[in-house]
């Protein structure tokens, strides 16, 4: 359970840069320092949709050599994703995997996981969980 | 086995952000740990390594938990933990509960909570 190399890393895809880049500072702030967390939002003119190259370029970045996590918000954020495995289509895209959580809650469960070094499949359990996440809301 | 326990005086309980911390000062201890709030529900257990897991005891400002590991740094990752706990996670913690706390401290100091120095250092 507890690794001694570098931590799995995390790439946050949206179709909004801005919202791309709160969920990575929300999570970044609960997070070790190690644990590179890479936000890919918008298309690649910088207007709202998803950009398969720039989601290649934020795995490399977020590998530390532990594989990487992908949390993506709606609709075709997780296709993006799964073109740009197919672009990578080397050693990096056998170990990211796709999270079916929530963008947010999977982003904060898989950085903290993450920090304690815990495994890419650990993580990705915990980050797939994040749905059933208590937002503690009273009714 | 070692196993402590004590109250959390963070405001608004233990959310994400001090759980957070809570997890990541529990992982490096190789001890199996787990937390319960003695509170709401002491059946019920959490892994102190997972953040979901801490989130459904649902820990409020005042709880107590009970913190209990097993393994070779048991005593250690318990002693962490407590330190951690009444360190505030990384918040301001709620003035602890007291009845002399409206009444005039010169009296009584051996009995009431270390007050820091009316002076200060700053």
């Amino acid at each position: 359970m507890l690794a001694s190399a570098a931590p799995v890393g995390i790439v946050v895809v949206s179709h909004s840069r801005r919202l791309a880049e709160g969920v990575a500072e929300l999570a970044a702030q609960m997070a070790d320092p190690s644990v590179r967390i890479v936000a890919v939002g918008g298309a690649a003119d910088g207007s709202l949709g998803t950009d398969p190259d720039g989601i290649v370029a934020g795995l490399q970045a977020a590998d530390a050599g532990a594989g990487v996590i992908v949390v993506a918000d709606i609709g075709s954020a997780v296709l993006a994703a799964e073109t740009a495995l197919e672009l990578l289509g080397d050693g990096l895209a056998e170990r990211v995997r796709i999270s079916r959580g929530p963008v947010v809650e999977a982003a904060v469960v898989a950085a903290v996981q993450a920090s304690i070094g815990q495994s890419l499949e650990e993580v990705l359990a915990a980050a797939d969980e994040a749905a059933t996440m208590d937002k503690g809301v009273a009714r | 086995m070692a196993s402590t326990s004590l109250t959390v005086r963070n405001p608004s309980g233990l959310h994400a952000r001090p759980l957070a911390l809570f997890v990541r000062t529990a992982g490096p201890f190789g001890a199996s740990i787990r937390v319960r709030n003695l509170d709401r529900d002491p059946e019920r257990q959490a892994d102190a390594k997972s953040i979901l897991a801490l989130m459904t005891l649902g820990v409020s400002n005042g709880h107590r938990i009970e913190v209990t590991a097993e393994g070779p740094d048991a005593e250690a990752a318990v002693a962490a933990l407590r330190a951690a706990v009444e360190a505030g996670l990384g918040e301001t913690l709620s003035e602890a509960p007291s009845e002399s706390r409206h009444e005039p401290r010169s009296e009584t100091p051996a009995a009431s909570r270390d007050e820091p120095p009316s002076g200060g250092s700053s």
